[in-house]
């Protein structure tokens, strides 16, 4: 049975929908992408579905609300929360902050639907909601220019992913100029069509069509995990994260003094779950970083079936090598003759004093396409359109 | 809750075991009129539900299996050329005015319904199946958003055309790729996980009526340890069927750890890539035969 908080100077019908509407903009604060029209949505399920009913009023209030798998297994504490008696509630972490990234991308996403929310029941009123929201784009473009370093803090993840999305995003929007071409349907092909109409003594009753190709660059992303770039590989799993979510032709390994796939484990839409399995991944890795060897390794292992004309290879590593210097230029000039454009990101790139002076990083240089820093989403967005223009 | 229990027999009926709260999404879509958006791992029924859904309603199901390239004459609607062409050779001696004989020539009758516009055109409103739509590009799903929102599609040489019924549209993802949110905002959504134990049961016993008691529980039991296991490829519902199918083919009625080395030549049926596989020496069968 729902509990309805209702003095008696308040109609108990108007509280009650109150009650109802205010859980669309309780879900929104929890980081649900709900939008103003879900709270009407929600009145006309529930006087379809008949209010009385708990267990029906959850379910249906399941299928409509939730859009994704995580929002799904979510939604049965935080349903108890907003709707049980107090003294059988679950708590609930309920995560404002969050809200204020996703609601950022929320506006982008779906023409702006999205409106504050209408005085829900937990004391998350509609001019909080847009307080955070505001809040949460400030605090986005200071999050944009810090070092990945210093983002350490649980709260910054929800943030950090939600940006990250957005960048991964304008990188599948880009356009390239042959694929424009191919947009608009079908395209016929005369000469074949003419070809064809000959046994037909003349008339064109086969028609030959141009076949769509297959045009967009595949990425392949080398990220290196050791010790000395622990605090930036985490990020960059994150944002390979995004990539493989958004785009489809993203392969990603890490490399350490071995070299593994991640892409199976980066493609687990449990995000608990994918840390684990990378963690499992990387377990029992040890020494230094050996880059000249662990890229021969995918030469030998890997390449051949991913590596091609169209391939744009991003390797991410501070450039500290253990290995032979000569193995890794060896192993660097085989992949650049297979792949398009090599482009190494080094975080350490725009620390000041810094050049690229170590043996490894001197190796690496002549087969480079591109060297650029990559410390932080501001730094990475910088190089974004060189990124592209290398892969076009 | 009667509706909920009714549709639940319905279902069973059918030959789906259903959860409530699947019903429940499913009164709704019925009650709304909204597309139901179905996600979860590769072999956990989703397809089978709207297999099901035409059969409870006593409705058509209309199919529409994605891939990569396709585009709206696969989709839709496409011109028949041939007899277009073949009806100009013969119009040429026709005294009707040019506009007439155009018309004629681009009128319903040489119009080939693919499922989209097949689906819309139906008198009865049947089940529209657009199955794992995560498979075909972005540029198809924003073209599926005005068929879902109003059921109409535009063909420039005839107009709009308008749903005669609403068809139920159940759309299937295995998320390989992200959906957009405004496909996600248009649709009741419903995860569907692997089932539990007493739901894998009941399946097992109404698809598979041979390997009832004992036997059945020790199937499931097992096909539910080897889903914990960290594999590249779970097994789904379907290949607990298969493998259920392939034991008995085998004259394997008990599963125990003496007979590892029968039930390993029958692991083909559950696992399905190569590495998984290597995983499975006699030992492992025989450690997860013995806690069944």
């Amino acid at each position: 049975m729902l509990i309805v908080a209702a003095s008696p100077a308040v109609d108990p019908g108007a509280a009650l929908q109150a009650r109802l509407t205010g859980f669309a903009g309780f879900l929104r604060a929890n980081g649900y992408g709900v939008g103003g029209a879900d709270s009407i949505r929600v009145l006309e399920t529930a006087v379809q579905t008949g209010i009385l009913d708990q267990q029906i009023l959850r379910w249906s209030l399941k299928a409509l609300l939730c859009g994704r798998g995580d929002e799904w297994r979510r939604f049965d504490a935080l349903f108890d929360a907003y709707f049980l008696p107090p003294n059988k509630k679950i708590f609930v972490e309920s995560n404002v902050v969050a809200a204020g990234a996703r609601e950022a991308t929320a506006g982008v996403r779906d023409g702006g639907e999205i409106e504050p929310a209408a005085g829900a029941g937990h004391g998350v009123a509609g001019d909080a909601d847009a307080g955070t929201a505001r809040h949460g784009a400030s605090r986005e473009e200071s999050l944009a220019s810090t070092d990945f370093r210093e983002l350490n803090q649980a709260e910054h993840a929800r943030d950090i992913e939600a940006l990250m999305r957005r960048f991964a995003r304008r990188l599948k929007h880009l356009h390239l100029r042959r694929e424009a071409r191919f947009h608009h349907g079908r395209r016929l092909d005369l000469q074949g069509t003419i070809r064809q109409s000959v046994a037909c003594g003349g008339t064109p009753l086969r028609l030959a069509w141009k076949e769509r190709r297959r045009v967009r660059p595949r990425l392949l992303l080398l990220l290196d995990v050791s010790r000395s770039m622990s605090l930036y590989s985490f990020f960059y799993l994150r944002l390979a994260r995004a990539l493989c979510a958004e785009l489809a032709d993203v392969h990603c390994f890490i490399f350490h003094t071995r070299i593994t796939g991640v892409a199976e484990a980066l493609r687990d839409p449990d995000p608990w779950r994918s840390q684990e399995r990378l963690h499992l991944l990387a377990a029992g890795w040890a020494g230094g970083t050996r880059i000249g060897e662990c890229l021969r390794d995918f030469n030998r292992d890997h390449a051949a079936r991913l590596v091609h004309s169209r391939t744009g290879v991003i390797i991410v590593s501070d450039g500290y090598d253990t290995g032979e210097p000569e193995l890794l230029a060896q192993a660097l000039a085989t992949l650049r003759r297979r792949s398009r454009r090599m482009i190494w990101l080094n975080p350490l790139l725009n620390q000041p004093g810094f050049s690229p002076e170590s043996r490894g990083m001197q190796a690496a240089m002549p087969h480079i396409d591109l060297l650029a820093p990559g410390a932080d989403l501001a730094g990475i967005e910088r190089v974004l359109p060189r990124i592209i223009e290398a892969l076009r | 809750m009667n509706e909920v229990v009714d549709l639940e027999l319905q279902l069973e009926g059918a030959g789906y075991v259903a959860e409530p709260a699947l019903a429940a999404a499913l009164l709704l879509m019925l009650d709304l009129g909204r597309p139901l958006l179905l996600e979860g791992d590769a072999g956990v029924g989703k397809t089978e539900i709207a297999k099901a859904l035409a059969t409870v309603r006593g409705a058509r199901l209309i199919r529409l299996q994605c891939y990569e390239g396709l585009d709206v004459h696969a989709a839709m609607y496409e011109w028949n050329y041939q007899r277009q062409l073949l009806a100009i050779k013969l119009l040429e001696h026709d005294d009707r005015p040019a506009v007439v004989k155009e018309q004629d020539i681009f009128s319903e009758r040489y119009l080939l319904k693919r499922p989209l516009l097949e689906a819309i055109s139906c008198a009865e409103p049947p089940v529209l199946l657009i199955d794992e739509v995560d498979r075909a590009d972005e540029a198809f799903e924003a073209y599926l958003l005005e068929l879902l929102s109003d059921f109409q599609m535009s063909i420039p040489e005839l107009g709009t055309m308008r749903a005669v019924s609403r068809p139920l549209v159940v759309i299937t993802s295995n998320g390989t790729r992200e959906l957009s949110d405004a496909l996600r905002r248009r649709c009741l959504y419903q995860y569907i996980d692997y089932p539990a134990f007493a739901k894998e049961l009941a399946i097992v016993e109404i698809k598979a009526p041979r390997a009832a008691g004992q036997f059945a529980r020790q199937v499931v039991e097992f096909v539910q340890s080897v889903r914990r296991m960290e594999l590249q490829k779970k097994p789904g519902i379907a290949e607990t069927l298969d493998w259920t199918a392939a034991l008995l083919r085998m004259g394997i009625s008990v599963i125990d750890d003496d007979g590892a080395e029968r039930i390993l030549e029958t692991l083909s049926a559950l696992i399905k890539t190569r590495e998984d596989r290597a995983g499975f020496t006699r030992e492992v069968v025989a450690r997860i035969a013995a806690a069944c």
